[in-house]
């Protein structure tokens, strides 16, 4: 029996006859056998088996909320009051709430990701079988998360089956935890969210590695091709195919379909959100230099329903994640048929799945229904393309008219009585009363102002008295920019590869690449796209490695510089000093968090499999990484951003996303709480507060930007990358905030940690503000600091690691 | 001391380009003439801080034109000597680059610099702050220069008079550091910033060997560890000659023991099997033993494909690195290729049997003659079969030692050649090969009883079950 495995197989004897074998009850143990791996202690984590890395954590990073909400209305004991310290009919209180509703939350987002995951990976499954490698580019680990938590080293697509059963074991462990009557403490509600944001990043990694290795999408490619973005690149005059969501499944056969019957030059086939990236990354692997993504991407979220208003669309298809719900709706007004692809998203449509392809198509271009619910992927890929060309002619003879008329923009300006309604309603607060204003005397200046930072979310609409389509009065009247819309994005480039982070080892070291930046959440930044291009121009500009992904790597594509280029086209796409990456869509997230582990495993051979908290501790105390989700921070981004957490990583949350109202921070002053073991000989030793929280908010970019560089520092830089750190903390606070930072004395060691062109200065400053001992023919620092340097250190929170221990 | 300069000075200026429309004058560069040069002084030949210009200023300089310019940088101290010009010479590249609107490319002779016309804007008018500035940042940096004063030169004549000096200069230079070896030195540098990530690997830093990453010579871990002898590069004194061979130290072993953890305590720096030098993991090249023709093949991290083990770079470099000693597989820079001392324990490049093509190319320079066209490449030999008749057709030194083996025993040639075809067969058959061996059904052993289900052309799926 050892020699029988799965896959296809010829037999000599049986002509024409080849067998797959696509699942061997057992083979999960004998996966385990054949591993030689050496396994970490925690392979396969339960609950509770992380539970002390959490509270280290947590003991030094507190937990902290600022409730939006004190009531319980989780079940009809309550509602329940938690405000003033009371408890609960269950008797649970207001922090342990806050936690269990964050960790809920968490939970959404992992299982939207894994969700997603197992989709693809039954529909892979059943297409390539389940001895499909799995290929994602140069790598001797190719799923570091999933290697790091559950000690499986998958090689096939079948091997990530058993990967996902486990994830979906968490899952389900965790949301019974959220039951009335049970948790009572915050901190362990807390350890449940880290562990969900953990199993997040196993999800995620599952669900792009399936689609890198069969969808031939680019496998670690440190140059993949430049998509084109923005509402302007579409071309109304063709028929328009709109996809939106997160699964590029079904996509896949839409192209394949076009392409086959010659529709790709005939139709305009764009995307938002995620999909629209992976549909960019389709059939995109290999060196062919000329290769031309094959769809066009329009945006994130926040484009939507400025793109449906827009008319433009012929036929809308949706899968799943973040859709509109009010899609079907608003797409029936312009007589746009909707196609629901997946079960997370069916707007109570009817399933067509098993019918007749021209009965279907008749129904829709009759508008006997409004959409279909079509489970048969073949079916989408032939149904959209042909209905968009019927459609367009349809609708063009129908004369549907989307946006106002100017007459129309006029009468709907003026019906404005300036109740101010809408500004509360906005989520950003825009000045649409002001803009009404100018715009009755013909000044649309305004609302092009708007345009930019609006997330098109149409809450304005509902609050407005006069019933003025808000959106539209928008859309209308900055159709001029609308149509200059038209910016760069690189297709995901997948996994960084091992040996570009080999080759970047040495600037990581010297710190000439000072740290990773990774741009990750939603839109919705409190100041447009804009807000994106400074905080990755001023980073790349400083040599950070800035990596983008889903909604942050678009709307980075739709600013330009003074030389009309994005920083797309203006920095190079390689893991590199400088470089700037997108990685792909949300959850190739997934990538980031996997290259954190391969610096573990690639400089210290650090155990991958099954070894996830020494590997987390590495990454507290070594790699200079810090995530920023400047926009809103869906339940996806939140369970993104928790799995950073537990691998040490600090995120930086701007004012939308600070909204949970959870932060976790730790207190600089509290001398005891930075002290770490020497894994040396188990003596302790005293660490700078770096990074000083694992999440927290800014309101500013101003305040955000030395944080940044600030929070790259580590306890184990050697003294040329503290130099080059301090230098960008320092300047950044110089430059946005115009004072010193009260705390960069905190972090020198030693004259060498000191920014070389200022080193002078500073040790003046030193000398007579901070008490400290110079020896100035040396430049020496005589006393002062509370730390030594010493590179050889190797600082730890884990006591079992000491040597001595 | 704190000195306003009419410009900014920082690490984000580095990669700033100065395109022709920007800019407002070019100096020395392809079309122009001009040098950099630091030269040591004696204590009392130097004006610490002077600044001379030969030539016009940059106000006297016309907006859009090119000027010669040169740059010399005189340095003084107790610790000063002329083996540490070069460094505090490249440094000029760093330093002018961190400086806002002022562009600094290559070197020595070769130097191509920029001025911005924003700089000009801002108040930037002569050369003299540019050089106050670049002398600061000197002696912030390396504190051993006690003294130092700039003269710069735009004047073409002058330039020209001093070139042929300048030129043998650099080319003493460089023989000096060709000329310099292992045996000619007592003091070695060890370097420990990597451990900041690799916990427990220790650099030996020796005139044969450049550190792993390639940016620390023998003449850099000089200069560092005497501007701060306890900082992350410092002196190994070479201690007793344990075997010159394989490069074997006293004094190495010492500083293994301890910088290591006492992980490992002997290091060989010229050798491949017995007690390697550790990496950390950023090395250039990854060296492979093949058993199979016990030869040593190199790849490369921008070698995509595999080598003929089968095998591609990221497989074989995770297998070493993170500062631990493996034997049978070494990490290291490009350059070690160039050292004389290259893998002297074992053979040298008579042991070297494979390597990419570009990776080749890139070295061919320095493998001996005779030996250069007996290494193969991927086009040569992709597989161990090849790699093998490649070897004997060549007639490869390594082929000697196959003899040399085999003459005891004339019979074993036929089992080795089995052997080591079976990986690269393996490797293409893989999935074929359970099936036909399962399947005899005559046989009857194993319990295996086959369903075929839907079987009328093709089979779609295969239940397999164990008799109960």
């Amino acid at each position: 029996m050892s020699e029988l495995t799965t896959g296809s197989f010829s037999i000599g004897d049986l002509e024409n006859v080849q067998i797959t074998i696509n699942n061997i009850v057992g083979a999960i143990d004998k996966q385990m056998e054949k591993s030689d791996e050496e396994m970490g202690p925690t392979p396969k984590p339960g609950v509770s088996s992380l539970r002390d890395w959490d509270h280290t954590i947590f003991e030094r990073y507190n937990p902290i909320y600022t409730p939006m909400c004190d009531q319980c209305c989780y079940c009809t004991f309550g509602p329940c009051d938690l405000s003033g310290n009371k408890e609960g009919a269950c008797g649970i209180n207001l922090e342990a709430h806050n936690a269990r509703e964050f960790m809920l939350r968490v939970m959404t987002g992992a299982a939207a990701h894994s969700g997603h995951g197992r989709h693809l990976l039954h529909h892979m499954i059943d297409l390539y079988g389940k001895d499909y490698p799995l290929d994602v580019g140069p790598t001797n680990i190719i799923a570091p998360n999933v290697q790091a938590v559950t000690g499986i080293k998958p090689e096939t697509l079948g091997d990530l089956d058993i990967v996902l059963n486990y994830v979906e074991e968490q899952l389900t462990q965790l949301l019974a935890a959220v039951h009335a009557g049970q948790e009572g403490a915050a901190i362990d509600f807390e350890s449940k969210a880290m562990h969900g944001g953990m199993i997040d990043h196993v999800g995620m990694e599952v669900s792009d590695i399936v689609q890198i290795s069969c969808l031939g999408f680019p496998k670690s490619d440190a140059n993949p091709p430049l998509a084109d973005i923005g509402m302007g690149c579409i071309d109304p005059s063709k028929p328009n195919l709109i996809v939106i969501g997160h699964n590029v499944a079904a996509v896949t056969d839409i192209i394949d379909y076009m392409e086959d019957n010659d529709l790709s030059d005939k139709i305009e086939l764009g995307g938002l959100c995620c999909t629209a990236l992976d549909m960019t990354r389709y059939k995109m692997d290999g060196s062919a230099e000329d290769q031309v993504p094959k769809a066009k991407i329009i945006g994130s979220l926040a484009k939507e329903l400025k793109m449906i208003r827009s008319g433009a669309p012929d036929v809308i298809v949706v899968d799943e994640q973040c859709i509109r719900a009010d899609v079907l709706p608003e797409a029936q007004k312009l007589m746009i048929p909707v196609i629901t692809t997946n079960d997370k998203v069916m707007y109570g449509l009817k399933d067509r799945s098993n019918d007749d392809v021209e009965d279907i198509l008749a129904d829709l271009t009759s508008g006997k229904e409004p959409g279909a619910l079509l489970l048969d992927f073949e079916k989408v890929g032939e149904i959209a393309p042909r209905l968009a060309m019927m459609m367009s002619e349809i609708r063009k003879q129908k004369g549907i008219k989307a946006l106002p008329t100017e007459e129309e923009l006029k009468d709907q300006v003026d019906k404005c009585v300036h109740c101010l309604a809408c500004e509360i309603a906005c989520p950003d607060n825009l000045p649409i009363s002001e803009a009404m204003k100018l715009a009755k005397e013909g000044d649309f200046t305004k609302f092009e102002w708007i345009h930019d930072k609006c997330i098109g979310c149409g809450r304005c609409e509902f609050a407005c008295p006069k019933d003025i389509d808000i959106v539209n009065v928008i859309e209308k009247s900055s159709q001029k920019l609308i149509r200059n819309e038209i910016g760069k994005v690189r297709a995901g480039r997948g996994p960084i590869s091992d040996p570009e982070i080999r080759e970047e080892g040495v600037n990581l070291v010297l710190g000439t690449t000072p740290g990773i930046v990774a741009m990750v959440g939603c839109s919705n930044y409190p100041d447009g796209t804009k807000d994106l291009f400074d905080i990755a121009k001023e980073m790349l500009q400083r040599n950070y490695i800035v990596v983008v992904s889903g909604c942050s790597a678009m709307d980075l594509g739709m600013y330009k510089d003074e030389d009309g280029l994005t920083l797309y086209e203006k920095y190079p796409a390689k893991f590199k000093s400088g470089g700037l990456i997108n990685v792909g869509s949300c959850v190739s997230n997934a990538h980031i968090t996997a290259a954190v582990i391969k610096v573990a495993a690639i400089f210290a051979q650090k155990q991958v499999s099954g070894n996830y908290e020494e590997l987390a501790d590495y990454s507290l105390n070594r790699v200079g990484a810090v995530g920023v989700a400047w926009g809103a921070y869906s339940q996806k981004a939140a369970s993104i951003g928790t799995g950073c957490s537990r691998l040490g990583i600090p995120v930086i949350l701007g004012p939308h996303g600070s909204k949970y109202r959870r932060a976790l921070i730790a207190k600089p002053y509290e001398d005891q709480k930075w002290n770490v073991y020497d894994a040396r000989d188990g003596s302790e030793m005293k660490i700078p507060a770096a990074p000083e929280f694992l999440l927290t908010t800014c309101e500013t970019i101003e305040e955000m930007m030395p944080m940044l560089a600030k929070s790259c520092i580590r306890p184990s830089d050697n003294n040329m990358g503290r130099m080059i750190k301090l230098t960008h903390y320092i300047e950044l606070s110089q430059k946005y905030l115009g004072v010193m930072p009260d705390d960069w004395q905190n972090y020198v060691r030693m004259e060498t940690d000191l920014p070389l062109a200022k080193r002078q200065e500073l040790l003046k400053i030193l000398e007579e503000e901070h008490g400290w001992e110079i020896d100035w023919k040396r430049k020496k620092i005589l006393s002062g600091p509370v730390m030594k340097s010493d590179v050889s250190a190797q600082p730890t929170n884990l006591k079992r690691l000491c040597k001595e221990a | 001391m704190a000195e306003e300069y009419p410009f900014e000075i920082s690490p984000m200026f580095e990669g700033e380009r100065i395109r022709k429309d920007g800019m407002f004058v070019e100096l020395s560069g392809p079309k122009s003439k001009g040098y950099e040069l630091v030269r040591a002084t004696p204590m009392d030949e130097i004006e610490d801080g002077k600044f001379t210009l030969i030539g016009p200023d940059l106000s006297e300089m016309e907006e859009g034109s090119r000027y010669p310019f040169a740059m010399i940088y005189k340095i003084a101290g107790e610790l000063v000597e002329e083996d540490l010009e070069s460094i505090v010479e490249r440094r000029n590249h760093d330093f002018q680059n961190y400086i806002q609107g002022l562009m600094h490319l290559n070197q020595r002779y070769d130097v191509w610099i920029r001025v911005s016309k924003d700089a000009v804007g801002k108040g930037l008018t002569s050369f003299e702050p540019i050089a106050q500035a670049v002398m600061m940042l000197f002696k912030n940096e390396l504190p051993f220069i006690e003294k130092v004063e700039a003269v710069y030169v735009t004047d073409l004549a002058e330039i020209e008079k001093e070139m042929d000096n300048v030129k043998a200069i650099y080319k003493s230079r460089d023989d000096r550091t060709r000329d310099l070896h292992d045996e000619d030195v007592d003091t070695f540098y060890g370097c420990s910033l990597c451990q900041s990530f690799a916990p427990s690997n220790v650099c030996v830093i020796t005139p044969d060997r450049i550190s792993l990453c390639g940016a620390i010579n023998w003449f850099d871990g000089r200069a560092a560890a005497k501007v701060d002898p306890e900082g992350p590069q410092f002196a190994i004194p070479k201690g007793d000659v344990v075997d010159a061979e394989s490069g074997e130290y006293s004094g190495v072993n010492e500083i293994a023991k301890s910088l290591s953890s006492g992980e490992y305590d002997r290091i060989k720096l010229h050798s491949f099997f017995e007690y390697p030098h550790t990496s950390c993991g950023c090395f250039e090249v990854v060296g492979f033993y093949i058993p199979e023709v016990d030869g040593i093949g190199w790849v490369d991290r921008d070698y995509a494909g595999t080598a003929p083990n089968g095998l591609p770079f990221s497989t074989m470099a995770g297998q070493t690195g993170g500062g631990k000693q493996v034997a049978g597989f070494l990490g290291v820079g490009i350059n070690y290729f160039r050292s004389p001392k290259f893998i002297q324990s074992d053979g040298g490049w008579d042991r070297v049997v494979w390597m990419p093509k570009h990776l080749k190319d890139r070295v061919l320079s320095d493998i001996p003659a005779d030996i250069a066209d007996k290494v193969a490449t991927e086009e040569d030999a992709p597989d161990l079969d090849s790699l093998r008749s490649f070897l004997t057709d060549k007639g490869h030194p390594i082929v000697e030692r196959w003899e040399a083996e085999e003459e005891p025993e004339a019979e074993e040639e036929v089992q080795e050649e089995a052997t080591f075809a079976a990986p690269a067969m393996m490797q293409a058959a893989m999935p074929m090969q359970g099936m036909p061996m399962m399947m005899p059904p005559s046989s009857g052993t194993g319990g295996v009883k086959i369903i075929l289900k839907n079987a009328k052309v093709s089979i779609d799926k295969v239940i397999i079950q164990k008799k109960e």
